[in-house]
């Protein structure tokens, strides 16, 4: 029982952090019709960004402010640096290229890659740096109970993803902001007749999308320590597959997407078999997406005639 | 309009031939890094003959994609070796680097750039799988190649690679002298053996479970992908310490590439409070990225950071300024040092440094224990390998000290 | 003067007849001349230069630009054409590859001109079965489900039957691509080959683009609601095209798995998809010329980047050539020029007087660049930290550029091109691995921001 209790507090840890990066995904695709290939190396910078606000208050074992403090100063400077970081990207690499091929702009997204990737490698080497969190946050912070551990910087992460979550729905669902965005994903050219600055929202956008990567990102830092220069890649094609298993474009299927992958994973390296971990994933995935063609949430889209 | 096209298509075409031109000449070899134009500063200024013994290798490792942190701890160690031989010896050698991302078809490319270049040995490559695609056509050209990490023991076994050599044993070497020291001395009811999916996992791991077996010692082979990153990596590794790691598992074999994964999977097993001891292979060996304290970690050289010998302690010096290191770049230090001297011996004795001269040199290498950072003698058999046999073993305490012991 | 998208492309044809000169001139060749004269003039251009005397570095260089042409062709039909954005495409090459490395070697050793029409024939079937997918799922659905199949495939060789498949120790020692006793060795060989293989796919890849199914497809792209309300059967086109798709890829992986004489699991990575899609995209979707041209541009451009006195060569050229396009009129770029002269004399004298260890390093560039530049940039004995500073400053610094006001940029440019060859002197040419990725991602989206078709495709409007 504590194994199965542990394994689901496995994925959903991993699954949170798709989620958010998913959610980044998913609003881009609503706004732009984008995948944003570069995504996922928005969140690794993200790390890195947690990673040296560490070194700046005097590294893991020597910190100069509290821990709490720390966490929460990580959270927001990663998110403001990748946030202004987005705006920049489609600022420079998709803004001229919005009304072009829908395929060319995925080539620019990958260029960004390549160049987010490798100026990192450039700048701090290729050596793996690690958060070193157990040296500041103790495994046995936390809650356990019998041979179940939910330490604190899991807890954390459910907490920061669950009230982020919230508040993107309420900000989407309630806010002028969140009108224009849904206006502008629903018809761009009627948006800006109806005298919505669209070229701003789409700014708000990737500023949202990739704070949310930069917080996702320390939160890797914080709860797997190990980052490097090449963890984007797979943590973007990870939220990809959830933003579209979810149903593309959609909040509430991002989450789910995410949560889902990730607890999959576990459960497949658990109890099915760990060498085929990834063929087992996959194969869920594409019956659901059988199933399912639009994604778990996705609506059936409506053809214009 | 028309003048400023016509000048683009000008420009355009001036540049295609320069690109050309200088890919005709070769295309690889004109590439001194910063530490080659000051290597052949140092060289010039200290070689005692009258004329420099003038030369040209390459290095071909993953320095980009997602093994770029062993590509470029080897590359920088062998630009130290360079450097440092260069000043040593008084030769004027140039390295030039060929990114191959440990993809096999990229490693060809690169392979037939070396091949077109006047270079006469090449260091590298990193993976097993490069150097079964690239260990023929170094054969046609009769250029030598020296890997410090590709430890498949087919390499030299199965004929197909005449000019291949490694300063590494291969994993019949390695693989059973961990599991008999897990034998003897930890005694454990059963292991748990993780491989990473990739050819250097595998290997040792072949060589490991059937002596477990044979023991009488009970065996849980799982496995992770060894190319999974951050998250996704980290659930796989939680996952398995959930459900894989029993008591009966008092010893875990990770026998894996990358410090880092080894250090996650430690970390996961405290978190979830399980007691095993872990026992990495020497792709673990990183005193700045591992070290959970009473952990086993085997290594094919001794601990340079520690060592008092002055050739230990200018290597520490020399790539400190590119931050901490692990297992992967002495032993290519050596590789690349053994070149060094062979075309230094070449140029002594009166012959120009061409290849098949550098290759009969390499192979009657013969280097005193004391005199190179693996502390054996490094020498090759007749099919590639290396005649020493180095075995070191650590241990490490608490504080993430690396203690060496005795490894029978 | 903007019009209304769709009059501007209808009117496209009258503006090219308008022109004058040499442009005229080429279009109306281009209008005159048939494809097969032109298939066979780059036929007979790749002839004479399969005869040069090359080396074997270029050899096999020119050898991948026609094998990543080829993959480029079969992707141009499932994505230039019927639009279906398969993600999975480079399965099918590697499915080529390890069926020419099961059937043509191992224990079998069936001739070529056996194994390769079968591994065509199990390919079309293999794709026509993800194909089935497409009745489905669309969309960015498809390709998320298709790329599935892509890793699904690297699982299968990584795990599945090792004996057989070779696990990640791949199969090599492959034969040579043989037939009635005759078997090809040489590089030389294989690019006549691979050339011959290209030739033939062009031409019956022509002939498909133009008839009933060329057209269907392109309606399904273009609008497949439409397509299928004029009685076209979209559904069993999608099916085709990924699995003409994935016959045409898989031909290619037969040619790459003889040449390269071995298979590996790590040769069919998404990486490796990524680099067909750049190809495919930069050449322009849609166009098989477009295709054969991005297969060679990119897989010669990355050969460039990554030999460092190439890259030099490329970098500062294509600076020179962003500056003559974008910079007018001529006084301002002369100006810009000569600024940027003087300040390197200036600040490189200043510096060396302070300090003469600031200046101390050497230009990483080798031969005349390299001489050239030596006593106008500013490099320190030990760079590193000194060139990751320039390098965050040119990102900043070209970033400003593309900002400021029109009349302010010249003044901009002037330090930005001096910090550009600073910091490529002292940092990025003494990481030639990492430059190059830095450089391909530079170049791609340069290029797209240029021409968001491709370098031969055409402009279209897309129905949304």
């Amino acid at each position: 029982m504590h194994e199965l209790i542990q394994t689901i507090i496995n994925g959903l840890t991993t699954g949170f952090l798709y989620a958010l990066i998913a959610l980044g995904y998913s609003l881009v695709y609503g706004v732009l019709k984008l995948l944003n290939f570069a995504h996922g190396d928005v969140y690794m910078v993200g790390a890195y960004i947690g990673y040296f606000v560490i070194q700046w208050f005097g590294g893991p074992t020597a910190l100069s402010i509290p821990v709490p403090l720390l966490v929460a100063i990580m959270f927001v400077v990663a998110g403001l640096g990748t946030g202004v970081l987005g705006v920049l990207i489609e600022r420079f690499a998709y803004r001229p290229l919005r009304d072009a091929p829908r395929i060319a702009p995925l080539i620019t997204a990958l260029g960004v890659s390549f160049i987010l990737e490798n100026s990192v490698l450039l700048l701090f080497g290729g050596f793996t740096k690690s958060y070193s969190t157990n040296s500041f946050i103790s495994f046995s912070s936390g809650i356990h109970i019998g041979d179940v551990n939910i330490d604190s910087v899991q807890i954390t992460i459910f907490v920061v993803s669950i009230a982020m979550m919230f508040a993107l729905m309420r900000l989407v669902d309630r806010t002028t902001l969140g009108k224009s965005m849904r206006a502008v994903a629903s018809d761009r050219e009627a948006a800006e007749m109806l005298g919505i600055n669209v070229d701003r929202v789409i700014s708000y956008t990737f500023f949202i999308g990739s704070a949310m990567a930069g917080v996702a990102g320390v939160m890797s830092g914080l709860a797997f320590n190990q980052i490097s220069a090449t963890i984007g890649f797979l943590a973007g094609l990870k939220a990809f597959t959830a933003a579209v298993v979810g149903g593309i474009g959609s909040i509430p299927g991002a989450v789910i997407g995410g949560l889902f992958i990730g607890l999959c994973e576990a459960f497949a390296a658990s109890y099915i078999s760990s060498k085929y971990t990834d063929l087992i994933v996959f194969g869920i995935l594409i019956v659901t997406m059988l199933v399912r063609p639009t994604g778990i949430f996705g609506r059936p889209a409506l053809q214009k005639v | 309009m028309k003048v400023r096209l016509t000048l683009v298509a000008v420009a355009l075409t001036a540049l295609v031939a320069a690109g050309c031109g200088s890919s005709s000449n070769s295309s690889s070899s004109s590439a001194p890094a910063a530490t080659s134009s000051s290597a052949a500063a140092a060289g010039t200024s200290s070689a005692s003959a009258g004329k420099s013994c003038k030369a040209a290798i390459a290095i071909e490792g993953p320095f980009t994609g997602p093994v770029a942190q062993v590509g470029l701890e080897q590359l920088h160690f062998a630009q130290l070796a360079v450097q440092m031989d260069n000043k040593a010896n008084g030769t004027d050698v140039t390295m030039a680097q060929d990114d191959t991302q440990l993809t096999p078809s990229l490693a060809t490319q690169k392979t037939q750039a070396i091949i077109s270049s006047d270079a006469v040995a090449a260091v590298g490559p990193a993976g097993s799988q490069e150097v079964e695609a690239v260990g023929p056509l170094f054969g046609r050209a009769g250029l030598a190649f020296i890997t410090g990490s590709a430890t498949l023991p087919a390499l030299t076994t199965d004929g197909k690679n005449p000019t291949f050599l490694r300063v590494v044993p291969n994993d019949n070497i390695q693989g059973p002298q961990d599991a008999n020291y897990v034998i003897n001395h930890l005694h454990p009811k059963a292991v748990l053996v993780i491989d990473d999916d990739e050819a250097y996992s595998q290997g040792l791991v072949k060589t490991m479970i059937p002596i477990f077996q044979k023991a009488g010692i009970k065996v849980n082979h799982q496995t992770i992908n060894g190319t999974d990153t951050g998250a996704t990596l980290a659930n796989a590794i939680n996952s398995l310490v959930t459900s894989k790691l029993t008591a009966d598992e008092t010893v875990t074999m990770l026998p894996w590439q990358a410090a880092a994964n080894a250090q996650q999977f430690g970390l996961a097993a405290q978190q979830q409070h399980k007691k095993t001891i872990l026992f990495g292979t020497d792709g673990t060996n990183s005193p700045s990225q591992f070290k959970i304290p009473g952990t086993y970690v085997s290594n094919f050289g001794p601990d340079i950071s520690a060592s008092s010998s002055a050739l230990d302690k200018s290597l520490v010096s020399g790539v400190a300024q590119f931050g901490p290191y692990g297992a992967f770049g002495v032993p290519t230090y050596e590789a690349t040092d053994v070149e060094m001297k062979a075309i230094a011996s070449v140029c002594k004795s009166g012959g120009t440094p061409s290849r098949a001269n550098v290759l009969a040199a390499i192979r009657k290498t013969n280097i005193a224990p004391a005199a190179n950072p693996l502390g054996v003698q490094v020498a090759f058999k007749s099919n590639g390998d290396i005649v020493g046999q180095p075995g070191y073993l650590f241990k490490i305490e608490s504080g993430g000290k690396y203690v060496t012991i005795p490894n029978k | 003067m903007p019009i209304g998208v769709d009059e501007w492309v209808a009117q496209h044809t009258d503006r090219r007849d308008a022109g004058t000169g040499w442009r005229r001139l080429m279009y109306t060749l281009d209008a005159r001349v048939g494809w097969w004269p032109r298939l066979a003039l780059a036929v007979l251009a790749g002839l004479i230069f399969g005869q040069l005397s090359l080396s074997s570095n270029i050899q096999q260089v020119a050898i991948n630009s026609l094998i990543y042409a080829i993959l480029a062709l079969g992707l141009n039909i499932a994505v230039g054409w019927a639009g279906q954005l398969d993600l999975g495409y480079v399965a099918f090459f590697g499915f080529g590859a390890y069926g020419y490395a099961v059937l043509s070697s191992g224990t079998t050793h069936w001739a070529a001109i056996v194994s390769i029409p079968v591994v065509f024939g199990a390919a079309a079937i293999f794709g026509t079965l993800v194909g089935l997918v497409s009745l489905r799922v669309s969309g960015d659905y498809l390709a998320i489900v298709t790329l599935f199949v892509g890793q699904a495939f690297m699982e299968v060789v990584n795990n599945v039957d090792t004996g057989k498949l070779g696990g990640v120790n791949g199969l090599f020692g492959l034969d040579p691509i043989h037939s009635f006793g005759a078997q090809i060795t040489t590089l030389k060989g294989y690019f006549y080959f691979a050339l011959v293989v290209l030739a033939v796919l062009i031409g019956l890849l022509h002939l498909l683009d133009n008839s009933r199914t060329g057209r269907a497809w392109r309606a399904v792209r273009e609008d497949e609601l439409a397509a299928e309300a004029m009685t076209i059967p979209t559904g069993a086109l999608k099916i085709m095209a990924i699995g003409f798709a994935a016959a045409v890829g898989a031909i290619a992986g037969t040619v790459f798995a003889a040449q390269q004489d071995n298979v590996f699991p790590t040769n069919f990575t998404a990486n490796i998809l990524i680099l067909i899609y750049a190809c495919l995209v930069l050449g322009g979707a849609g166009s098989i010329a477009g295709a054969v041209l991005g297969g060679i541009v990119v897989t010669v451009g990355q050969q460039m980047v990554s030999s460092p006195a190439d890259a030099g060569y490329l970098f500062y050229g294509l600076i020179l050539l962003g500056l003559v396009a974008k910079v007018r009129p001529w006084r301002t770029l002369a100006a810009v020029l000569a600024g940027t002269v003087v300040l390197g004399v200036a600040l490189h004298a200043i510096v060396g007087a302070i300090s003469s260890s600031a200046t101390a390093g050497s230009p990483g560039s080798a031969g005349w660049i390299g001489h050239v530049v030596s006593h106008w940039v500013i490099v320190p004995k030990n760079a590193v930290g000194y060139g990751n500073v320039l390098y965050i400053a040119l990102i900043v610094l070209v970033f400003a550029v593309t900002r400021v006001r029109d009349s302010w940029r010249p003044y901009l440019l002037v330090p930005t091109l001096y910090v550009a060859a600073c910091c490529w002197e002292s940092r990025l040419i003494v990481n030639p691995s990492i430059t190059a990725q830095i450089l391909i991602g530079a170049i791609l989206i340069a290029t797209m921001i240029a021409r968001p078709q491709g370098l031969l495709g055409t402009m279209r409007v897309e129905v949304v």
